[in-house]
């Protein structure tokens, strides 16, 4: 009886695991050969490691991946340059595994232009 | 599928601390620093302890070498263990299900398992033989396995990133 409950709860913890895995991306997974250029209001702004993210509504609503917000303060795109509200472009590269996502190149703010690499 | 992840996870990554790590400005990129000058530091002190098991240095008195060398694999493994802390906290419900991720804390546990046996049967056998001594057999492949191990947990380490 309880060999049989722990086997299951096992195997729930195995497929728990190894489900989400199959469908999980880090940075290797962005389409360098297609960049994308994403214009329009920024919807909402997180200021955080290790990547800043700002989603845009442009075309549809991208999730746009910047850069380690130490690096951000030092090109001068601090936080409240990509607060929520502002009109921000973005050239970048969209993700291959997750829909409406992509890195940023660069992003131009207020007519400046910050490099994110 | 992003928050796929268990729940667990998902609530350390949301917790306070998590949230925290991520709006220091200073705190992620210390401990991203620091894993890699543990790692450094890791690997150096196990690599002597490795290389005597599989004899090279012989010259010098393997009881002696495992006893420095020791203390400070154990100091740089708790540092490694802090610093990754940190950075796992920080995206933990999508670390979590990165099959590298998963892979390397199986090396590590397989590791940590070698260091056990070797603490348990082997060190007692190598520690109070003199100089130039042959070691035993099981010094050696364990010596081997530690060094194939660690290696592989530092690859694995940097290629999180890539899936």
């Amino acid at each position: 009886m309880g060999g049989i409950m722990s086997k299951r709860i096992a195997l729930i913890a195995v497929f728990a695991l190894v489900g989400p895995a199959a469908a999980h991306h880090g940075w290797g997974s962005y389409d360098a050969a297609n960049p994308v250029t994403v214009s329009g209001p920024i919807l909402t702004s997180k200021f955080e490691n290790p990547h800043a993210t700002i989603t845009v509504k442009g075309d549809k609503e991208w999730t746009v991946t910047l850069a380690p917000t130490f690096r951000m303060n030092n090109r001068g795109a601090t936080a409240d340059v990509i607060a929520t509200g502002k009109t921000v472009t973005a050239f970048g590269y969209p993700s291959t595994a997750e829909k409406g996502e992509m890195r940023a190149e660069r992003i131009t703010v207020d007519g400046k232009t910050y490099e994110m690499r | 599928m992003e928050h796929a992840a268990p729940a667990i996870f998902v609530a350390l990554e949301q917790s306070g601390l998590a949230s925290g790590i991520r709006q220091s400005l200073w705190l992620y990129p210390a401990a991203n620093v620091g894993h890699i000058v543990f790692l450094f530091c890791f690997a150096g002190a196990i690599a002597v302890m490795d290389l005597r098991m599989v004899g090279a240095f012989a010259a010098t008195s393997p009881g002696h070498v495992l006893r420095g060398a020791r203390r400070a694999a154990l100091v740089a493994f708790s540092g490694l263990a802090v610093t990754g802390f940190v950075l796992f906290a920080a995206e933990a419900s999508h670390v979590a299900v990165n099959p590298v991720f998963q892979f390397k804390l199986g090396l590590i546990v397989i590791g940590l398992i070698n260091i056990a046996l070797f603490e348990l049967y082997t060190a007692p056998m190598v520690k109070d033989l003199p100089p130039l001594a042959p070691l035993p057999k099981a010094a050696r492949r364990s010596g081997i396995l530690s060094l194939a191990i660690w290696l592989a947990v530092a690859a694995c380490g940097r290629s999180i990133a890539y899936f």
